[in-house]
């Protein structure tokens, strides 16, 4: 192909740990083209493009730009070969005007000095050409997102980038801001540039892409020809599982509702509504499973639940009662226990022992203190019956929890929110980043905590493996709110579940209401 | 990996005793080479303080105050503050209970007691003063490491007003306070060459308190926690706000009652025009300690070994004793660095786990 | 009374210009996203370097660069310890500054035996004192303005240099981008450890050249602890207008006129206590009320936000 401007060929990427985000991928972008790279979360593309932009270092295979093989150390050089990327966070500085920030490191001059006013002029020349209505005077903190997308555009046009790299660039955007970015890649495609789009919004990939890369599992599926493909068709290709998971469930009966979520509304700190009239229902001795891609609320509705971050409006109960602005102790001993999502940042403190970690949220309960002094001797018995019961590989109790491996450092979490004796559980992708097995015990203690302890699961996770096999019910999140439910998770295959996911189908109200 | 945790225990201590060794061989060389006699300055320094019963009495009561506020540090550190307060609160404390141990000897109660009240005041000013640059920055999140630094000063104008208008005795030639009562005075006791402060007696007691509190008690239990990753604590349903408060509170209540005790053990009368410094020789106690009140007496011991022996550098030869500052800041730098030895440590830790791997496959073949 | 005033504002900007020197030696930092603490001390040494090497050269202007030369080398120390050693930024300014307290003491003592000032044993220099032509024709203005050290002029070009060099030079938009988001700036290619190293050198610059005036010029010898607070001053000053270099001179200029207050107050027996508190003071209520309009900014904003969704849902079931 002559028209190939890059080229990526074999290329494998094993992190330290081990784990392999790319395994052999191969594709291919042509001059002038919208290529879309699609994948689930965890897929390997942003790995693939870190690589791409000097942030990551593969192992094996190559990079070719123009039919010629390059190597790309650090995002500089990627910079001069004529790659740009535009961040999911971007990165900019508020306080600049839109110029100063779009000539960053490479500042023209004049005199030996910073000239401004050239770099007004440069900035506002590539804006007019490519039709990016931003006024180069501006700061950037007074930008809406949609225009702050625009300036980091800019910034890779000026410096010569060729080849975009566009990770998840509608995320952010409201609908009218989607538009008029779409219209300014058209400008790009047919000014001869190369855009290479990260997204899960299969209706936009079909819009204004002309051939799809899919990415499952870290291995590359092929690239197709977007006129040969149908939503349903790549989402059946991206979302499936190489391994089925089975799990022994035993049959369990429902009982009340102990966790009620109506109408919840979260509007975050760019003015997004990240939660959009959410409604659930969990009962007793039953795992509710959410599924959906990344980013969809997900982490807005587990923060609402524990209490960390307030909701805008709507009423969470837990134990019937209403959690109002309540404080989190005061929530969590309404019976709710927490698996969160970043087990080192709300987790567990890494310094600390696995003794200390345990023991956070019980610490002051009556049975584990004596006056102002802690029962050593009751709290040790506890911990040490933790960590026998979960099979916490640690030299002893007082070992620092940083020195543990991932899947370990998980069961500390497991241990303590599960010997709680709270009814309530709100799991948050609990077995990611850790091993096979691990993942598999801590999926059978959910399982168990529901059929011997009769306590209501809210599963959210982004492996679909695991909602299809641990949930008894499952609900799918889009955009803010539940988009799918499925009374017995038995039933979903993972094809539906990937429509639904990627927004192919939606259920009426009507619908949700007879599931829900 | 058990190898691991060895490797990193070790090199805590291994990074403090290297600094240490640094900076006194740092100390040793500028002393060998401003002297004329440089082998008895070097004995001097090194042996000097243990010469005499004298000398090592000083050494004990040197390092009162010196545990006082490094144990107050301990509580501030322990929550992930750099509150420099205690500098001011000290001297501050000192003068206030100056001014009312002037007055309260009119009252006629026990000397006991007037130690009690007045050191019990002397602290309580101490917290009180702590709570500005706490409650500002959980309220508001304004750097409490500024704002102590500006109420440092504030402090030390505030007590220098207090000494020059409502306490100095004009009959002095220079500028200091009304005698204190003599019953407020704490006793020395031992003998006459080796005189020990009462003071020691309540610096131990609030040892072993700091010690319990910190270890034993659940707020202890919360300040290490929340020192340790607050956001974790805040999940778990700790009142972050209110401990990190506390912590600071308690800090400014032992470093006020060092200052009251400084006062009360070796003045008869207020006369500082300035900070003394005993803060910041808290702030390096209490980082040489790593947080941990029970290792406080060892290292505030050493600091106190180490300007004993520059006194008597300086008291016997023309070397002045101010080049130990430069030796803490040396100290303090180097343990503060995290580069200082990480390269060394993780090297080993690397080895240890290969030569694991190693092991573990040979036992497999 | 005439005489006296401009005594007084002559004094004001005499007083003023060592404070200057030390906002800007914070200012150039915290531009550059570095809170240094450092002033205070390195003044101090500065201030005993330029006298030393006065002397020792038998001249003034050595004196003047080898001060300036000690501010940058203790400054590219602290960059060290900082950047490449990892050293958390406060506990190092503290550290250097205690450390700076003692060290200038003892060097004094061993070079001159005195522990108290460097008067009687080294001879003294002054940096010369400048008449305006023009300006000092005018009666009362120039009384007050002209006739000042160079080093005094020196610190109002220098405020209007930093300004500039911030502005108008790529070094300062790259300072500037450090300091607000340091990822930004990597990610095109910036050193950001390269921009704080020249930053914090420019940082010993100012602290040096207002040691140096310090002990050549406010006197003309060195003595311990002079520089007697204007290091944390200027800290204040900093603090006081977030590290822009105009607005946080004019602090300097203010906290110029306290400390001039409080010395011709002195000889009468009222507390000038209270006026030396007012730098410190009046740092501690700007961080109080900025921290305070930054939260009623975020409320605001919240209710904007809040707003602007109900009217939407209104609207919503108007339709």
């Amino acid at each position: 192909m002559e028209n190939e401007v890059l080229r990526m060929q074999g290329i494998t990427k094993i992190y330290s740990n081990g784990f392999v985000a790319n395994k052999d991928v191969t594709f291919g972008v042509e001059k002038g083209e919208i290529h879309a790279l699609v994948g689930e979360n965890g897929a390997g593309k942003t790995t693939l493009m870190k690589i791409l932009f000097g942030m990551e270092r593969h192992e094996e295979g190559s990079i070719l730009i123009n039919g010629e093989e390059v190597h790309i150390t650090s995002p500089l050089d990627s910079i001069a070969k004529g790659i740009g990327m535009v961040h999911q966070h971007f990165m900019l500085v508020p306080s600049l005007t839109v110029a100063e920030n779009v000539v960053l490191g490479v500042e023209p001059m004049s005199n030996g000095l910073f000239d401004f006013d050239a770099a007004v002029k440069e900035t506002q020349r590539i804006a007019d050409k490519y039709n990016f209505d931003v006024d180069a005077k501006t700061r950037v903190r007074d930008l809406s997102v949609g225009q702050m997308q625009k300036v980091e555009i800019l910034k890779a046009l000026v410096k010569g980038a060729k080849i975009l790299i566009m990770d998840e660039p509608t995320a952010v955007l409201t609908p009218q801001e989607t538009r008029e970015l779409f219209e300014q890649l058209q400008i790009l495609k047919e000014d001869g540039h190369s855009i290479i789009f990260i997204s899960h919004k299969l209706e936009e990939v079909m819009e204004i892409c002309s051939r799809v890369t899919v990415l499952r599992h870290g291995r590359c599926l092929g690239t197709y020809d977007i006129r040969d493909m149908t939503e349903a068709k790549i989402s059946r290709l991206m979302v499936g599982r190489d391994v089925v998971l089975k799990m022994d469930k035993p049959q369990h009966d429902r009982g009340e509702v102990v966790l009620d979520l109506d109408n919840i509304i979260k509007i975050n700190t760019i003015g997004k509504r990240v939660l959009n009239g959410l409604s659930l229902k969990v009962r007793k001795g039953e795992i509710v499973g959410i599924a959906g891609v990344e980013g969809n609320g997900q982490s807005e509705l587990a923060s609402a639940i524990c209490g960390l971050d307030r909701h805008t409006a709507g009423t969470i109960k837990i134990n019937g009662v209403d959690i109002g602005d309540k404080a989190i102790k005061e929530i969590r001993d309404l019976g709710l226990a927490v698996i969160s999502e970043d087990r080192m940042v709300d987790g567990v403190a890494a310094d600390r022992s696995v003794r200390e970690n345990i023991m956070s949220d019980r610490f002051d309960k009556p049975e584990f203190k004596k006056g102002i002094f802690m029962d050593n001797k009751r709290i040790n018995q506890m911990v040490d019956e933790c960590i026998q019961e979960f099979e916490i590989a640690c030299d002893d109790r007082d070992q620092p929890v940083r020195m543990l491996s991932g899947g370990n450092i998980q069961k500390v979490v497991v241990a303590r929110e599960f010997t709680s004796g709270r009814n309530v559980v709100l799991a948050c992708q609990p077995t990611r980043g850790i091993d096979v097995g691990t993942a598999e015990m801590i999926r059978k203690y959910i399982i168990k905590m529901t059929r011997e302890k009769d306590a209501a699961v809210l599963l959210i996770s982004a492996d679909l493996n695991e909602v299809l096999e641990c949930s008894d019910r499952l609900l799918v999140m889009r955009y803010g709110k539940i988009v799918g439910a499925f009374n017995d998770a038995k039933e979903v295959t993972e094809d539906i579940l990937g429509e639904y996911m990627l927004g192919i189908k939606t259920m009426s109200d009507e619908e949700l209401e007879a599931a829900l | 990996m058990k190898e691991a945790r060895k490797i990193e225990a070790a090199f805590e201590i291994i990074r403090i005793v290297a600094s240490l060794a640094i900076a006194y061989v740092v100390a040793l060389l500028v002393l060998y080479f401003v002297s004329d006699e440089p082998v008895k300055v070097i004995q001097q320094f090194v042996l000097g303080p243990f010469s005499s019963p004298r000398r090592i009495g000083s050494i004990l009561n040197l390092a009162i105050p010196f545990t006082m506020c490094g144990l107050g540090m301990c509580f501030v550190y322990s929550v992930g503050k750099l509150n420099m307060l205690g500098d001011g609160i000290f001297m501050f404390s000192g003068c206030i209970v100056t001014f009312l141990g002037i007055r309260l000897g009119t009252l006629g109660l026990p000397s006991p007691v007037l130690w009690v009240i007045l050191l019990l005041i002397g602290g309580l000013v101490g917290a009180a003063c702590m709570y500005l640059p706490a409650w500002l920055d959980v309220k508001l999140g304004a750097s409490v490491i500024v704002v102590s630094i500006m109420a440092n000063t504030i402090l030390s104008e505030l007590s220098q007003y207090i000494l020059q208008f409502q306490m100095r005795d004009p009959s002095t030639s220079y500028l200091a306070s009304y005698p204190l009562d003599p019953s407020v005075s704490m006793p020395k006791f031992f003998t006459s060459s080796l005189k020990i402060q009462s003071g020691i007696l309540v610096a131990i007691a609030f040892l072993i308190l700091s010690v319990v509190l910190l270890h034993k008690t659940t707020l202890g239990y919360k300040m290490r926690m929340v020192g340790a990753n607050a956001k974790m604590a805040r999940a778990a349903g700790m009142s972050v706000a209110s401990t990190i408060i506390i912590a600071q509170l308690l800090g400014g209540f032992l470093a006020g009652m060092g200052g009251a005790m400084e006062i009360l053990s070796n003045y008869t009368r207020f006369q500082w025009t300035d900070t003394t410094g005993h803060g910041f020789d808290g702030l390096m106690v209490a980082v040489l300690a790593k947080k941990d009140p029970k290792y406080v007496p060892l290292t505030a011991l050493l600091l106190a070994y180490i300007r004993i022996g520059s006194d008597v550098v300086n008291s016997s030869s023309s070397i002045p004793n101010e080049f130990v500052s430069v030796i803490q800041c040396i100290i303090i730098l180097l343990v503060a660095a995290e580069m200082f030895l990480t390269k060394q440590r993780n090297k080993l830790i690397c080895k240890a786990a290969e030569a694991n791997l190693k092991q573990e496959a040979q036992s497999a073949a | 009374m005439l005489t006296w005033i401009t005594d007084f504002l002559y004094s004001v900007i005499k007083l003023s210009a060592p404070i200057v020197f030390a906002t800007l030696a914070c200012d150039i930092s915290r531009q550059a996203g570095v809170y240094n603490m450092s002033a205070e001390g390195n003044m101090l040494i500065s201030a005993l370097a330029s006298v030393v090497i006065a002397g020792m050269f038998n001249s003034v202007w050595a004196g003047l660069i080898g001060g300036v030369a000690v501010g940058v080398l203790m400054a590219a120390i602290i960059a060290y310890a900082h950047l490449i050693g990892k050293t958390n930024m406060y506990l190092t300014g503290l550290a250097f500054n205690t450390a700076a307290t003692g060290g200038t003491v003892f060097v004094m003592f061993m070079l001159c035996g005195e522990k108290t000032s460097t008067n009687a044993a080294i001879r003294s220099y002054t940096i010369p004192q400048i008449q305006i032509p023009i300006i000092d024709k005018i009666p009362v203005l120039g009384k007050i303005l002209s006739g000042h050290y160079l080093l005094t002029y020196v610190a109002l070009i220098s405020v209007i240099l930093v300004w500039f060099m911030l502005k108008r030079t790529r070094l300062g938009l790259r300072m500037r981008s450090i300091a607000e988001n340091p990822q930004a700036a990597e990610s095109v290619g910036i050193s950001v450890v390269k921009v704080r190293y020249i930053s914090f050198l420019l940082s010993g610059l100012f602290a040096g050249l207002g040691g140096a005036y310090m002990s050549m010029a406010y006197v003309s010898f060195f003595s311990r602890g002079m520089v007697a607070g204007r290091g944390w001053i200027g800290v204040s000053a900093m603090n006081i207008a977030n590290g822009a270099p105009i607005g946080s001179s004019i602090a300097a200029l203010f906290f110029g006129f306290t400390d001039t207050l409080s010395v011709s107050l002195q000889a009468f027996n009222i507390p000038i206590q209270f006026v030396n508190m007012i730098p410190y003071v009046a740092t501690i209520l700007a961080l109080v009320i900025m921290n305070i309009v930054r939260i009623r900014r975020e409320k605001a904003r919240e209710k904007a936000r809040l707003a602007k969704m109900q009217e939407k849902e209104g609207s919503a079931v108007a339709h």
